[in-house]
């Protein structure tokens, strides 16, 4: 009898805790999103845009995949120091 | 070398029993086991196989073969919480603690294991099993530590503050919605804590153990010490071994939940963040979290103090001391002191194995529920989303996103998702931190 309370407990205690954290993580997305878009309208000279070109053409794919190594390895560097 | 020492042992032993045979030749009443007494007495003379004798009552050997002297337990809490051990306890369970603890080191050293957290607790747990020298006791060293900050968790608190000023945010940033998957995988915790409570354990020590899912070695050491402080030893092992185990446990359930076509998925080029929104970033999370879970307030706290400091730019020197110098000597104290519940009296008892076998499903589920939910993103969303980023979603930073990067790249050569893997990395440190706060909010 207390088991099955207990294991009812404890699915209330997941739908609490998993939409607590759904929640909380959805706002933040939108908060993230509303300070991107005041930042790049208040602030804008400092993030320039990186063209993105669909997949397909073999040159341009190549271009991305050097694009995306520099990125990472730019980033580790900065991350190590 | 060993052959010396068995002799030298075998030694001690014959003197031992041809002493104690002559005691009670000699005088039937008094006591067989002369009592070893701390207190100064007039000195007595001695014979020599009465000096040996007593010296053979002080060492190891005899105190893990012959364990009827009535040995107490070593608590850091002092000598008021310390009970007498049982004869496994004192004997074959430390020969068993002190196998695992080399299996550890063996995990550490031949296998890279998570070496800088395996090393410390694995030599914790050593000098915990050592007999009647008390090192997990209030005045042991063991004991000092763990009473300086694992009791009052704040140890935890100075790692995430490290581990705050280590992380990079951009990746989350530029691509915020990945931060669902991060909460996704929370999924792990409490799916768990649905299974562990099915098996026996009460609500609360069943919360303790299902933060292992939540593959956060502070965020579990916080939680059981507030919830669930006899089993901090077992969870904080559970916790720090399958961190470890990550790129083991994580590529098959990646696999088995996703077709070839989705695993090959490319994903566009994460945008250049502004270093204002990474400025603001932390003060918004902090923000959040006191408005709505004040409870995780002193983890995130923390982290938001050590991201700050590094996003600021103008005390590189503080964010660098935090980076490594105080997470170091922390990850040292933290290690012993978690090391120290590896004693067999604490270890050995039958929770342990509920911890291991709970916790590894834990991890699998919070695993399995953020490539779940990474493709289900995928299916409404306008850009691609490759499913493997979900698995990132449990909290080991960086490990789990190296590991799905690696998976990706397997896959698809030249495929780098290291990037995009990062934002539900790091969005799952903050989930398992909310995570907490409200298995924290129950219990108050």
């Amino acid at each position: 009898m207390a088991e099955v309370n207990n294991v009812v407990e404890a699915l209330k205690f997941m739908a609490l805790g998993m939409g607590v954290v759904f929640l909380f993580l959805y706002i933040l997305v939108v908060l993230v999103k509303v300070q991107a878009a005041l930042i790049a309208k208040y602030f804008p000279e400092n993030t320039p845009k990186i063209p993105t070109t669909p997949v397909g053409n073999t040159v341009e794919d190549e271009n991305r995949r050097v694009a995306a190594i520099i990125a990472a390895v730019s980033e580790f560097r900065k991350n190590k120091s | 070398m060993k052959l010396k020492q068995i002799f030298i042992s075998l030694l001690f032993a014959m003197i031992a029993l041809t002493s104690m045979s002559q005691a009670t030749g000699q005088d039937a009443t008094a006591p067989v086991v002369a009592e070893v007494s701390t207190e100064k007495k007039a000195y007595e003379p001695k014979t020599i196989a009465e000096l040996a004798t007593s010296f053979w009552q002080t060492t190891g050997i005899n105190a893990i073969f012959d364990v009827n002297d009535g040995e107490t337990t070593s608590e850091p809490k002092g000598h008021a919480y310390e009970r007498e051990m049982t004869w496994f306890e004192s004997s074959l369970g430390r020969i068993m603690m002190i196998l695992i603890v080399f299996l550890l080191f063996y995990l550490a050293i031949a296998k890279n294991f998570e070496p800088l957290l395996l090393i410390p607790i694995a030599f914790g747990g050593l000098l915990a099993n050592i007999p009647l020298a008390g090192m997990g006791g209030e005045h042991g060293m063991l004991g000092i530590i763990y009473n300086m900050g694992i009791a009052n968790e704040f140890f935890p608190l100075l790692i995430f503050m490290g581990v705050g000023a280590m992380t990079d945010f951009g990746p989350l940033l530029a691509n915020p919605k990945t931060a669902l998957l991060g909460g996704a995988a929370q999924f792990g915790i409490f799916g768990s804590l649905v299974g562990a409570v099915m098996i026996g354990f009460d609500l609360q020590s069943a919360s303790a153990i299902s933060i292992i899912g939540g593959a956060d070695g502070p965020t579990s050491i916080f939680i059981a010490n507030r919830l669930a402080p006899d089993m901090l030893g077992a969870i904080a092992v559970a916790a720090y071994s399958y961190m470890a185990l990550v790129p083991v446990i994580q590529p098959p359930i990646m696999r088995a939940l996703t077709s070839k076509a989705e695993r090959v998925i490319v994903m566009k080029t994460t945008r250049q963040v502004h270093r204002l929104e990474k400025l603001i970033f932390p003060i918004v999370v902090l923000v959040l979290s006191i408005l709505v879970l004040p409870e995780s307030t002193p983890l995130i706290g923390a982290f938001a103090f050590g991201n700050f400091a590094k996003e600021s730019g103008v005390v590189d020197r503080l964010s660098d001391t935090m980076q490594n110098a105080l997470i170091n000597i922390v990850t040292i104290f933290l290690g012993l002191g978690v090391g120290s519940k590896l004693a067999a009296d604490k270890f050995l008892v039958l929770e342990t194995m509920g911890i291991m076998i709970i916790g590894l499903i834990a991890f699998s589920a919070g695993t399995a529920a953020g490539v779940i939910m990474a493709k289900i993103m995928n299916r409404f969303s306008k850009e691609p989303i490759n499913p493997l980023i979900g698995a990132a979603g449990v909290s080991a930073v960086p490990m789990s996103a190296r590991v799905v990067s690696k998976v990706g790249s397997e896959e698809k050569p030249g495929n780098v998702l290291l990037m995009h893997a990062m934002g539900p990395n790091v969005a799952g440190v903050i989930g398992s931190a909310v995570a907490a706060g409200v298995l924290l909010s129950i219990f108050k």
